[in-house]
Protein backbone atom coordinates (compact mmCIF):
# COMPACT_ATOMS: atom_id res chain seq x y z
CA UNK A 1 0.00 0.00 0.00
CA UNK A 2 1.39 3.51 -0.58
CA UNK A 3 0.59 5.36 2.06
CA UNK A 4 -2.95 7.50 0.89
CA UNK A 5 -2.84 11.61 0.94
CA UNK A 6 -4.59 11.69 4.33
CA UNK A 7 -1.69 14.38 5.47
CA UNK A 8 -3.80 17.17 8.46
CA UNK A 9 -6.76 14.91 8.93
CA UNK A 10 -7.50 14.73 12.61
CA UNK A 11 -7.58 11.59 14.60
CA UNK A 12 -8.38 10.65 18.18
CA UNK A 13 -6.14 8.04 19.20
CA UNK A 14 -7.72 6.47 22.58
CA UNK A 15 -4.13 4.93 24.33
CA UNK A 16 -4.54 2.84 27.58
CA UNK A 17 -1.69 3.21 29.82
CA UNK A 18 -0.23 -0.19 29.96
CA UNK A 19 0.12 -1.20 26.20
CA UNK A 20 2.87 -1.96 23.96
CA UNK A 21 1.64 -0.29 21.05
CA UNK A 22 1.85 3.78 22.30
CA UNK A 23 4.82 4.92 20.28
CA UNK A 24 4.04 2.57 17.30
CA UNK A 25 0.63 4.04 16.62
CA UNK A 26 2.36 7.62 17.20
CA UNK A 27 4.96 6.78 15.09
CA UNK A 28 2.37 5.83 12.62
CA UNK A 29 0.48 9.18 12.94
CA UNK A 30 3.33 11.44 12.98
CA UNK A 31 4.65 9.51 9.26
CA UNK A 32 1.26 10.00 7.78
CA UNK A 33 0.97 13.64 8.70
CA UNK A 34 -2.23 13.23 10.58
CA UNK A 35 -2.86 15.31 13.67
CA UNK A 36 -3.03 13.50 16.91
CA UNK A 37 -5.11 14.12 19.60
CA UNK A 38 -4.33 11.77 22.18
CA UNK A 39 -6.96 9.99 25.01
CA UNK A 40 -5.43 8.11 27.53
CA UNK A 41 -6.51 6.52 31.71
CA UNK A 42 -2.48 7.76 32.37
CA UNK A 43 -2.60 11.20 31.21
CA UNK A 44 0.45 13.42 32.87
CA UNK A 45 -0.66 17.12 33.31
CA UNK A 46 1.78 18.33 31.05
CA UNK A 47 1.03 20.77 28.63
CA UNK A 48 2.11 20.94 24.96
CA UNK A 49 -0.83 18.86 23.61
CA UNK A 50 -2.24 17.95 26.37
CA UNK A 51 -3.54 14.33 26.67
CA UNK A 52 -7.08 14.55 27.28
CA UNK A 53 -8.26 11.65 30.19
CA UNK A 54 -10.02 8.87 28.83
CA UNK A 55 -11.45 6.56 31.72
CA UNK A 56 -12.03 3.15 29.53
CA UNK A 57 -14.22 1.95 32.74
CA UNK A 58 -16.85 4.70 32.18
CA UNK A 59 -17.05 4.56 28.67
CA UNK A 60 -20.34 7.21 28.70
CA UNK A 61 -18.56 10.26 30.67
CA UNK A 62 -15.65 9.98 28.74
CA UNK A 63 -16.93 9.85 25.94
CA UNK A 64 -18.98 13.07 26.40
CA UNK A 65 -15.81 14.49 27.78
CA UNK A 66 -13.26 13.72 24.76
CA UNK A 67 -15.98 14.23 21.99
CA UNK A 68 -16.37 18.02 23.76
CA UNK A 69 -13.01 18.44 24.29
CA UNK A 70 -11.20 17.01 21.12
CA UNK A 71 -12.46 18.68 18.82
CA UNK A 72 -13.99 17.59 15.63
CA UNK A 73 -11.90 14.59 14.38
CA UNK A 74 -12.22 12.73 11.46
CA UNK A 75 -11.73 8.99 13.16
CA UNK A 76 -11.12 7.85 16.68
CA UNK A 77 -9.07 4.74 16.59
CA UNK A 78 -8.51 2.60 20.23
CA UNK A 79 -5.10 1.87 19.76
CA UNK A 80 -5.26 -1.49 22.46
CA UNK A 81 -8.53 -3.77 23.60
CA UNK A 82 -8.90 -1.59 27.11
CA UNK A 83 -10.03 1.22 24.86
CA UNK A 84 -12.33 -0.50 22.18
CA UNK A 85 -15.75 0.05 23.90
CA UNK A 86 -14.90 3.38 24.23
CA UNK A 87 -13.85 3.92 20.91
CA UNK A 88 -17.21 2.91 19.53
CA UNK A 89 -19.06 5.19 22.08
CA UNK A 90 -17.03 8.46 21.42
CA UNK A 91 -17.16 7.48 17.31
CA UNK A 92 -21.04 7.05 17.44
CA UNK A 93 -21.36 10.58 19.09
CA UNK A 94 -19.49 12.40 16.82
CA UNK A 95 -21.04 10.85 13.80
CA UNK A 96 -18.46 8.62 12.38
CA UNK A 97 -18.58 4.69 11.18
CA UNK A 98 -17.87 1.97 13.98
CA UNK A 99 -18.88 -1.08 15.09
CA UNK A 100 -22.36 -1.89 17.33
CA UNK A 101 -21.21 -1.39 20.90
CA UNK A 102 -22.77 -5.10 21.96
CA UNK A 103 -20.40 -6.53 19.02
CA UNK A 104 -17.07 -4.99 20.37
CA UNK A 105 -18.05 -6.77 24.09
CA UNK A 106 -18.73 -9.54 22.62
CA UNK A 107 -15.25 -9.94 20.86
CA UNK A 108 -14.01 -9.24 24.47
CA UNK A 109 -15.91 -11.77 26.11
CA UNK A 110 -15.31 -15.33 24.87
CA UNK A 111 -17.91 -16.95 26.28
CA UNK A 112 -20.13 -14.21 23.85
CA UNK A 113 -18.51 -14.57 20.92
CA UNK A 114 -18.72 -18.64 21.57
CA UNK A 115 -22.79 -18.28 21.55
CA UNK A 116 -22.75 -16.40 18.40
CA UNK A 117 -20.38 -18.57 16.35
CA UNK A 118 -22.58 -21.52 17.48
CA UNK A 119 -25.34 -19.69 16.39
CA UNK A 120 -24.38 -18.62 13.18
CA UNK A 121 -22.68 -22.37 12.06
CA UNK A 122 -19.14 -20.48 12.36
CA UNK A 123 -16.74 -23.86 12.84
CA UNK A 124 -15.18 -23.59 16.51
CA UNK A 125 -14.10 -25.99 19.27
CA UNK A 126 -17.58 -27.82 20.63
CA UNK A 127 -17.49 -26.21 23.98
CA UNK A 128 -19.27 -25.70 27.71
CA UNK A 129 -20.03 -22.33 29.47
CA UNK A 130 -19.54 -22.61 33.13
CA UNK A 131 -20.87 -20.52 35.81
CA UNK A 132 -18.60 -19.06 37.95
CA UNK A 133 -21.13 -20.21 40.75
CA UNK A 134 -20.09 -23.93 39.87
CA UNK A 135 -19.06 -26.79 42.42
CA UNK A 136 -16.07 -29.11 41.09
CA UNK A 137 -18.62 -31.60 40.27
CA UNK A 138 -20.48 -29.15 37.86
CA UNK A 139 -16.75 -28.36 36.31
CA UNK A 140 -16.22 -32.15 36.00
CA UNK A 141 -19.25 -32.69 34.62
CA UNK A 142 -18.99 -30.68 31.92
CA UNK A 143 -15.27 -31.66 31.19
CA UNK A 144 -16.46 -35.03 30.93
CA UNK A 145 -19.31 -33.92 28.17
CA UNK A 146 -16.67 -32.24 26.33
CA UNK A 147 -14.12 -35.01 26.44
CA UNK A 148 -10.92 -35.24 26.90
CA UNK A 149 -8.04 -33.37 26.43
CA UNK A 150 -10.40 -30.67 26.88
CA UNK A 151 -9.11 -26.41 27.46
CA UNK A 152 -10.17 -24.85 30.39
CA UNK A 153 -10.14 -21.12 29.50
CA UNK A 154 -11.10 -17.89 31.11
CA UNK A 155 -13.71 -15.51 29.10
CA UNK A 156 -11.52 -12.03 29.21
CA UNK A 157 -7.97 -12.52 29.19
CA UNK A 158 -5.72 -12.42 26.86
CA UNK A 159 -2.34 -14.04 25.49
CA UNK A 160 -3.10 -17.67 26.59
CA UNK A 161 -3.76 -16.34 30.13
CA UNK A 162 -5.73 -18.14 31.73
CA UNK A 163 -5.64 -21.24 29.58
CA UNK A 164 -5.16 -24.74 30.48
CA UNK A 165 -5.08 -28.09 28.80
CA UNK A 166 -6.47 -30.90 31.28
CA UNK A 167 -6.85 -34.40 30.21
CA UNK A 168 -8.80 -35.90 32.93
CA UNK A 169 -11.72 -34.88 35.14
CA UNK A 170 -9.16 -33.91 38.26
CA UNK A 171 -7.60 -31.77 35.60
CA UNK A 172 -10.36 -29.93 34.72
CA UNK A 173 -11.22 -29.34 38.26
CA UNK A 174 -7.50 -27.82 39.38
CA UNK A 175 -7.68 -25.99 36.42
CA UNK A 176 -10.43 -24.29 36.81
CA UNK A 177 -9.37 -23.45 40.38
CA UNK A 178 -5.84 -22.09 39.08
CA UNK A 179 -7.77 -19.61 36.50
CA UNK A 180 -10.13 -18.51 38.73
CA UNK A 181 -7.00 -17.57 40.98
CA UNK A 182 -5.79 -15.40 37.84
CA UNK A 183 -8.60 -13.92 37.01
CA UNK A 184 -8.68 -12.70 40.56
CA UNK A 185 -5.42 -11.42 40.71
CA UNK A 186 -6.19 -9.97 37.59
CA UNK A 187 -9.13 -7.59 39.14
CA UNK A 188 -11.51 -9.39 37.19
CA UNK A 189 -15.07 -9.99 38.03
CA UNK A 190 -16.20 -13.10 40.38
CA UNK A 191 -19.04 -13.71 38.10
CA UNK A 192 -17.54 -14.08 35.10
CA UNK A 193 -17.73 -17.73 34.15
CA UNK A 194 -15.22 -20.34 32.78
CA UNK A 195 -15.37 -22.26 29.16
CA UNK A 196 -14.21 -25.48 28.64
CA UNK A 197 -13.79 -26.26 25.14
CA UNK A 198 -12.64 -29.29 23.24
CA UNK A 199 -8.45 -29.65 22.67
CA UNK A 200 -8.23 -28.87 18.54
CA UNK A 201 -4.80 -30.86 17.60
CA UNK A 202 -3.24 -29.42 14.54
CA UNK A 203 -1.11 -26.57 12.97
CA UNK A 204 -2.03 -23.00 14.88
CA UNK A 205 -2.67 -19.72 12.50
CA UNK A 206 -3.77 -16.02 13.17
CA UNK A 207 -5.14 -13.54 10.86
CA UNK A 208 -5.03 -9.99 10.77
CA UNK A 209 -7.29 -7.94 8.79
CA UNK A 210 -9.41 -5.00 8.32
CA UNK A 211 -12.73 -4.42 7.64
CA UNK A 212 -14.30 -1.79 5.57
CA UNK A 213 -18.31 -2.42 5.63
CA UNK A 214 -18.26 -6.06 6.47
CA UNK A 215 -15.85 -6.95 3.90
CA UNK A 216 -12.18 -8.46 5.15
CA UNK A 217 -8.87 -6.99 3.47
CA UNK A 218 -6.17 -9.74 4.90
CA UNK A 219 -3.05 -7.69 5.81
CA UNK A 220 -1.34 -11.05 7.32
CA UNK A 221 -1.14 -15.04 8.07
CA UNK A 222 1.21 -15.90 10.67
CA UNK A 223 1.80 -19.72 10.85
CA UNK A 224 2.27 -20.69 14.67
CA UNK A 225 4.74 -23.26 14.47
CA UNK A 226 5.86 -24.00 17.83
CA UNK A 227 2.91 -23.51 19.53
CA UNK A 228 2.95 -26.40 22.31
CA UNK A 229 0.20 -28.96 23.48
CA UNK A 230 -0.62 -28.12 26.83
CA UNK A 231 -0.77 -28.14 29.42
CA UNK A 232 -0.15 -23.88 28.67
CA UNK A 233 -0.02 -22.65 25.12
CA UNK A 234 2.48 -20.22 24.68
CA UNK A 235 2.48 -18.13 21.67
CA UNK A 236 6.71 -18.20 20.73
CA UNK A 237 7.37 -18.12 17.07
CA UNK A 238 4.97 -16.16 14.64
CA UNK A 239 6.08 -16.67 10.72
CA UNK A 240 4.98 -15.03 7.82
CA UNK A 241 3.10 -15.59 5.28
CA UNK A 242 1.49 -18.68 6.02
CA UNK A 243 2.85 -22.30 4.14
CA UNK A 244 -0.58 -23.72 4.60
CA UNK A 245 -1.82 -24.78 1.21
CA UNK A 246 -3.57 -22.90 -0.80
CA UNK A 247 -7.18 -24.21 0.20
CA UNK A 248 -6.78 -24.52 3.29
CA UNK A 249 -5.36 -21.08 3.98
CA UNK A 250 -8.79 -19.95 1.59
CA UNK A 251 -10.91 -21.64 3.94
CA UNK A 252 -8.93 -20.46 7.18
CA UNK A 253 -9.49 -16.76 5.52
CA UNK A 254 -13.41 -17.62 4.90
CA UNK A 255 -13.50 -18.87 8.56
CA UNK A 256 -11.97 -15.92 9.79
CA UNK A 257 -14.08 -13.25 8.05
CA UNK A 258 -17.27 -15.67 8.88
CA UNK A 259 -16.75 -15.27 12.39
CA UNK A 260 -16.03 -11.57 12.69
CA UNK A 261 -18.99 -11.38 10.60
CA UNK A 262 -20.94 -13.49 12.74
CA UNK A 263 -20.05 -10.92 16.12
CA UNK A 264 -21.39 -8.19 14.29
CA UNK A 265 -17.90 -6.36 13.42
CA UNK A 266 -17.97 -4.14 10.20
CA UNK A 267 -15.09 -1.58 10.76
CA UNK A 268 -11.35 -1.76 11.39
CA UNK A 269 -8.67 -4.15 12.23
CA UNK A 270 -9.32 -7.75 13.32
CA UNK A 271 -7.19 -10.73 14.80
CA UNK A 272 -8.11 -13.90 14.70
CA UNK A 273 -6.77 -17.46 15.95
CA UNK A 274 -7.42 -20.56 14.17
CA UNK A 275 -6.17 -24.35 14.51
CA UNK A 276 -6.45 -26.39 11.32
CA UNK A 277 -8.62 -29.54 12.57
CA UNK A 278 -6.64 -32.52 11.09
CA UNK A 279 -8.93 -35.06 12.91
CA UNK A 280 -11.31 -35.99 9.84
CA UNK A 281 -8.68 -36.73 7.41
CA UNK A 282 -9.88 -33.20 5.93
CA UNK A 283 -8.14 -30.37 7.23
CA UNK A 284 -11.02 -28.10 8.70
CA UNK A 285 -10.31 -24.60 9.79
CA UNK A 286 -12.15 -24.22 13.25
CA UNK A 287 -11.41 -20.71 15.33
CA UNK A 288 -10.65 -20.03 18.73
CA UNK A 289 -10.88 -16.25 19.19
CA UNK A 290 -11.53 -13.37 17.43
CA UNK A 291 -10.40 -9.71 18.88
CA UNK A 292 -11.59 -6.76 17.36
CA UNK A 293 -8.01 -5.02 17.11
CA UNK A 294 -4.43 -5.60 15.21
CA UNK A 295 -2.50 -8.28 16.41
CA UNK A 296 -0.91 -7.57 19.98
CA UNK A 297 2.24 -7.17 21.84
CA UNK A 298 5.07 -5.92 19.55
CA UNK A 299 4.32 -8.49 17.00
CA UNK A 300 2.90 -5.78 14.03
CA UNK A 301 7.04 -5.03 13.81
CA UNK A 302 7.23 -8.05 12.42
CA UNK A 303 4.97 -6.83 9.53
CA UNK A 304 6.43 -4.39 6.78
CA UNK A 305 4.17 -3.25 3.56
CA UNK A 306 5.27 -2.21 0.34
CA UNK A 307 6.37 1.58 0.97
CA UNK A 308 7.68 0.53 4.31
CA UNK A 309 4.09 0.75 5.75
CA UNK A 310 3.74 -0.25 8.87
CA UNK A 311 0.48 -2.01 9.73
CA UNK A 312 -0.70 0.89 12.59
CA UNK A 313 -0.81 3.15 9.40
CA UNK A 314 -2.78 0.85 7.69
CA UNK A 315 -5.32 0.88 10.49
CA UNK A 316 -5.08 4.35 10.72
CA UNK A 317 -5.46 4.40 7.13
CA UNK A 318 -8.86 2.20 6.83
CA UNK A 319 -10.57 4.19 10.06
CA UNK A 320 -10.01 7.43 7.77
CA UNK A 321 -12.14 5.44 4.95
CA UNK A 322 -9.54 3.54 2.62
CA UNK A 323 -9.69 0.47 2.23
CA UNK A 324 -6.02 -1.11 1.91
CA UNK A 325 -5.40 -3.60 -1.21
CA UNK A 326 -4.27 -6.55 -0.65
CA UNK A 327 -0.94 -7.46 1.70
CA UNK A 328 1.79 -7.10 -0.07
CA UNK A 329 4.89 -8.13 2.48
CA UNK A 330 8.75 -7.38 1.55
CA UNK A 331 9.93 -10.77 2.62
CA UNK A 332 9.44 -13.74 4.80
CA UNK A 333 9.31 -12.14 8.49
CA UNK A 334 8.48 -13.43 12.17
CA UNK A 335 8.31 -12.49 15.55
CA UNK A 336 9.48 -14.95 18.75
CA UNK A 337 8.37 -13.47 22.23
CA UNK A 338 9.94 -14.35 25.46
CA UNK A 339 8.49 -15.87 28.18
CA UNK A 340 9.23 -16.23 31.44
CA UNK A 341 9.78 -19.62 32.21
CA UNK A 342 9.10 -19.80 35.70
CA UNK A 343 8.28 -17.41 38.78
CA UNK A 344 10.91 -15.28 39.90
CA UNK A 345 12.59 -11.83 39.62
CA UNK A 346 14.18 -11.19 36.34
CA UNK A 347 17.63 -11.08 37.08
CA UNK A 348 19.68 -10.82 34.13
CA UNK A 349 19.76 -10.80 30.02
CA UNK A 350 22.71 -12.38 28.81
CA UNK A 351 23.75 -12.25 24.91
CA UNK A 352 21.31 -9.79 23.57
CA UNK A 353 24.83 -8.91 21.48
CA UNK A 354 25.32 -12.40 20.41
CA UNK A 355 21.18 -13.32 19.60
CA UNK A 356 20.86 -9.55 17.43
CA UNK A 357 23.97 -10.78 15.63
CA UNK A 358 22.81 -13.24 14.36
CA UNK A 359 22.28 -13.51 10.93
CA UNK A 360 18.25 -12.32 9.32
CA UNK A 361 17.62 -10.60 13.09
CA UNK A 362 16.16 -7.43 12.56
CA UNK A 363 15.60 -6.45 16.19
CA UNK A 364 15.28 -7.63 19.69
CA UNK A 365 13.90 -6.05 22.51
CA UNK A 366 13.56 -6.68 26.00
CA UNK A 367 9.88 -5.40 27.61
CA UNK A 368 10.52 -6.24 31.30
CA UNK A 369 13.04 -4.20 33.52
CA UNK A 370 15.67 -6.03 35.55
CA UNK A 371 14.29 -6.38 38.71
CA UNK A 372 10.19 -7.11 38.71
CA UNK A 373 8.42 -10.11 39.44
CA UNK A 374 7.48 -12.65 36.38
CA UNK A 375 5.05 -15.32 36.08
CA UNK A 376 4.74 -18.12 33.60
CA UNK A 377 2.14 -19.09 31.94
CA UNK A 378 -1.10 -19.71 33.58
CA UNK A 379 -0.34 -16.28 35.48
CA UNK A 380 2.18 -14.88 33.17
CA UNK A 381 0.43 -11.03 31.88
CA UNK A 382 3.37 -9.72 30.25
CA UNK A 383 5.94 -11.08 27.29
CA UNK A 384 9.60 -10.41 28.54
CA UNK A 385 10.64 -9.46 25.52
CA UNK A 386 10.24 -9.76 21.76
CA UNK A 387 13.09 -10.90 18.49
CA UNK A 388 12.27 -10.15 15.25
CA UNK A 389 13.71 -11.71 11.79
CA UNK A 390 13.33 -11.71 8.05
CA UNK A 391 15.00 -14.10 5.68
CA UNK A 392 14.39 -15.76 1.85
CA UNK A 393 12.05 -18.14 3.23
CA UNK A 394 9.51 -18.90 6.16
CA UNK A 395 11.58 -22.13 6.91
CA UNK A 396 14.34 -19.35 7.47
CA UNK A 397 13.03 -17.20 9.13
CA UNK A 398 11.68 -19.51 11.72
CA UNK A 399 15.42 -21.04 11.92
CA UNK A 400 17.00 -17.87 12.57
CA UNK A 401 14.58 -16.44 15.31
CA UNK A 402 15.32 -20.03 17.17
CA UNK A 403 19.00 -19.66 16.98
CA UNK A 404 18.47 -16.27 18.09
CA UNK A 405 16.51 -17.61 21.16
CA UNK A 406 19.15 -19.93 21.72
CA UNK A 407 21.50 -17.10 22.17
CA UNK A 408 19.80 -15.66 25.04
CA UNK A 409 19.91 -16.17 28.60
CA UNK A 410 17.11 -14.98 30.99
CA UNK A 411 18.16 -15.73 34.22
CA UNK A 412 14.73 -15.87 37.11
CA UNK A 413 15.40 -16.49 40.22
CA UNK B 1 21.13 6.24 -10.94
CA UNK B 2 24.49 4.78 -10.41
CA UNK B 3 25.03 1.16 -10.03
CA UNK B 4 26.55 2.56 -6.32
CA UNK B 5 23.53 4.40 -5.07
CA UNK B 6 21.23 1.59 -6.41
CA UNK B 7 22.92 -1.06 -4.16
CA UNK B 8 23.41 1.39 -1.35
CA UNK B 9 19.35 2.17 -1.89
CA UNK B 10 18.54 -1.46 -1.60
CA UNK B 11 20.52 -2.10 1.36
CA UNK B 12 18.83 0.97 2.72
CA UNK B 13 14.98 -0.33 1.97
CA UNK B 14 15.72 -3.97 3.02
CA UNK B 15 17.28 -3.46 6.39
CA UNK B 16 17.56 -0.28 7.45
CA UNK B 17 14.17 1.62 6.60
CA UNK B 18 11.89 -0.57 8.58
CA UNK B 19 14.11 0.23 12.19
CA UNK B 20 13.48 3.82 11.46
CA UNK B 21 10.06 3.48 9.87
CA UNK B 22 9.29 1.60 13.48
CA UNK B 23 10.52 5.21 15.29
CA UNK B 24 8.30 7.35 13.19
CA UNK B 25 10.69 8.37 10.60
CA UNK B 26 12.10 7.70 7.08
CA UNK B 27 15.19 8.12 5.55
CA UNK B 28 16.06 7.68 1.38
CA UNK B 29 19.49 8.18 -0.02
CA UNK B 30 20.03 11.69 -1.17
CA UNK B 31 22.89 10.77 -2.95
CA UNK B 32 26.83 9.01 -3.29
CA UNK B 33 29.93 10.47 -3.85
CA UNK B 34 33.38 10.03 -3.69
CA UNK B 35 32.01 6.91 -2.00
CA UNK B 36 30.25 9.11 0.58
CA UNK B 37 26.38 8.37 1.03
CA UNK B 38 23.81 11.53 2.26
CA UNK B 39 21.06 10.34 3.43
CA UNK B 40 18.30 12.44 4.13
CA UNK B 41 16.23 12.18 7.14
CA UNK B 42 12.80 13.13 7.82
CA UNK B 43 9.34 11.84 9.78
CA UNK B 44 9.83 11.69 13.58
CA UNK B 45 12.77 14.09 14.63
CA UNK B 46 15.40 11.61 16.20
CA UNK B 47 14.13 8.67 14.37
CA UNK B 48 17.00 7.93 12.24
CA UNK B 49 20.43 9.83 13.79
CA UNK B 50 19.98 7.50 16.79
CA UNK B 51 21.01 4.62 14.39
CA UNK B 52 23.55 6.62 12.35
CA UNK B 53 26.71 4.19 13.55
CA UNK B 54 24.45 1.02 12.66
CA UNK B 55 23.61 2.28 9.82
CA UNK B 56 26.51 3.13 8.22
CA UNK B 57 28.39 -0.67 9.65
CA UNK B 58 25.16 -2.39 7.88
CA UNK B 59 25.60 0.03 4.50
CA UNK B 60 29.68 -0.53 4.80
CA UNK B 61 29.47 -4.14 5.27
CA UNK B 62 26.97 -4.85 2.04
CA UNK B 63 28.43 -2.03 -0.15
CA UNK B 64 32.15 -1.55 0.52
CA UNK B 65 33.03 0.65 -1.87
CA UNK B 66 31.31 3.05 0.21
CA UNK B 67 33.60 5.07 2.80
CA UNK B 68 31.48 7.09 5.05
CA UNK B 69 27.89 8.56 5.67
CA UNK B 70 26.47 11.92 6.05
CA UNK B 71 22.79 12.50 7.53
CA UNK B 72 21.31 15.64 6.67
CA UNK B 73 17.41 17.08 7.36
CA UNK B 74 14.63 17.09 5.22
CA UNK B 75 15.89 19.21 1.79
CA UNK B 76 19.26 19.08 3.16
CA UNK B 77 18.31 21.47 5.42
CA UNK B 78 21.51 23.39 7.35
CA UNK B 79 21.09 22.89 10.86
CA UNK B 80 21.27 25.79 13.97
CA UNK B 81 24.98 26.85 14.90
CA UNK B 82 23.27 28.60 18.04
CA UNK B 83 23.90 25.33 20.03
CA UNK B 84 25.28 27.01 23.55
CA UNK B 85 22.02 29.21 23.77
CA UNK B 86 20.27 26.07 22.57
CA UNK B 87 21.48 24.22 25.55
CA UNK B 88 20.59 26.73 27.92
CA UNK B 89 17.10 27.87 26.90
CA UNK B 90 15.84 23.92 26.86
CA UNK B 91 17.50 23.36 30.35
CA UNK B 92 15.24 26.38 31.32
CA UNK B 93 12.05 24.56 29.72
CA UNK B 94 12.58 21.03 31.50
CA UNK B 95 13.76 23.06 34.67
CA UNK B 96 10.83 25.48 34.56
CA UNK B 97 7.85 23.43 32.86
CA UNK B 98 8.47 19.95 32.16
CA UNK B 99 10.18 18.47 34.97
CA UNK B 100 7.73 19.68 37.82
CA UNK B 101 4.70 18.00 36.23
CA UNK B 102 6.77 14.95 35.24
CA UNK B 103 7.90 14.44 38.44
CA UNK B 104 4.19 13.66 39.33
CA UNK B 105 4.48 10.21 37.49
CA UNK B 106 8.29 10.16 39.29
CA UNK B 107 9.59 10.97 36.36
CA UNK B 108 12.55 13.24 34.98
CA UNK B 109 13.74 14.56 31.65
CA UNK B 110 17.64 15.65 31.38
CA UNK B 111 19.49 17.24 28.39
CA UNK B 112 22.34 15.19 27.18
CA UNK B 113 23.08 16.60 24.08
CA UNK B 114 22.90 19.52 21.90
CA UNK B 115 24.42 18.93 18.40
CA UNK B 116 23.88 21.10 15.68
CA UNK B 117 20.22 22.00 16.05
CA UNK B 118 19.54 18.38 17.67
CA UNK B 119 18.21 18.25 20.91
CA UNK B 120 18.73 14.63 22.76
CA UNK B 121 17.23 13.71 26.05
CA UNK B 122 17.42 11.07 28.32
CA UNK B 123 14.16 10.08 30.53
CA UNK B 124 14.57 8.70 33.67
CA UNK B 125 12.37 7.53 37.05
CA UNK B 126 9.41 6.62 36.22
CA UNK B 127 9.45 7.69 32.32
CA UNK B 128 12.44 5.24 31.58
CA UNK B 129 10.51 2.15 29.99
CA UNK B 130 6.94 3.33 30.46
CA UNK B 131 4.47 2.40 28.11
CA UNK B 132 3.46 5.59 27.64
CA UNK B 133 6.99 7.82 27.34
CA UNK B 134 6.87 8.21 23.44
CA UNK B 135 3.06 9.99 24.25
CA UNK B 136 4.80 11.77 26.75
CA UNK B 137 7.94 13.22 24.87
CA UNK B 138 5.81 13.44 21.25
CA UNK B 139 2.48 15.48 22.93
CA UNK B 140 4.28 17.01 25.78
CA UNK B 141 7.85 17.53 25.99
CA UNK B 142 8.56 18.24 22.42
CA UNK B 143 5.92 20.90 21.40
CA UNK B 144 6.69 22.65 24.68
CA UNK B 145 10.26 22.45 23.91
CA UNK B 146 9.39 23.81 19.94
CA UNK B 147 7.17 26.67 21.62
CA UNK B 148 10.18 28.44 23.25
CA UNK B 149 13.15 27.25 21.31
CA UNK B 150 11.96 27.85 18.07
CA UNK B 151 15.11 27.10 16.76
CA UNK B 152 15.51 23.40 17.92
CA UNK B 153 15.66 21.13 14.66
CA UNK B 154 14.03 18.43 16.61
CA UNK B 155 14.27 16.24 19.58
CA UNK B 156 15.98 12.63 20.17
CA UNK B 157 15.23 10.52 22.60
CA UNK B 158 18.50 8.65 23.54
CA UNK B 159 16.75 6.71 27.01
CA UNK B 160 18.22 3.35 27.08
CA UNK B 161 14.14 2.28 28.06
CA UNK B 162 15.51 -1.50 28.25
CA UNK B 163 16.84 -0.77 31.43
CA UNK B 164 14.21 1.04 33.33
CA UNK B 165 13.53 -0.88 36.60
CA UNK B 166 10.69 1.43 37.66
CA UNK B 167 8.43 2.59 34.54
CA UNK B 168 5.53 4.40 35.85
CA UNK B 169 3.65 2.12 33.49
CA UNK B 170 4.29 -1.29 32.11
CA UNK B 171 2.62 -2.79 29.08
CA UNK B 172 0.38 -5.82 29.68
CA UNK B 173 -0.94 -8.70 27.24
CA UNK B 174 -4.42 -7.60 25.18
Amino acid sequence: MSAPDVAGARVLLLIPAQTYRASDFLAAAHRMGLTVVVGSDGALPLGGRPVLHADPRDPERSAARLVSRAGPVDAVVAVDTPMLALAVTVAARAGLPHNPIESVMAATDKAAQRRRWAAAGVCQPAFQIVRASAGDDAMAKAAAGTGFPCVVKAVSLSGSRGVLRADDEAGAVAAAARIRGVLARAGRPAREPLIIEEYVPGPEVSVDGLLTNGSLAVTAVFDKPDTPAGPTFEETLLVTPSRLPGQVLAAALDTAERAARALGLRHGPIHAELRIDTRQGRPAPAVLELAARSIGGLCARALRFTGGVSLEEMVLANALGYRPPPAHLGRPSGVLMLHAERAGTLQAVGGKAEAAAMPGITGLMITVPVGQRVHPLPEGDRYLGFIFAEADTPQDTAAALRAARSQLRLTIG
Amino acid sequence: MTDLAARVRAVVERSVLPSVVARGGSLRVAGVEDGVVTLEASGSPGAALPLASRVEALIRAAVPEVTGIRVIGPGGKPPSAATGGLADRVRRVLDAEINPAIAAHRGRVVLAGVDQGWVRVRLEGGCQGCSLAEVTLRQGVEPLLRASVPDMVGLIDVTDHEAGTAPFFSPEKR
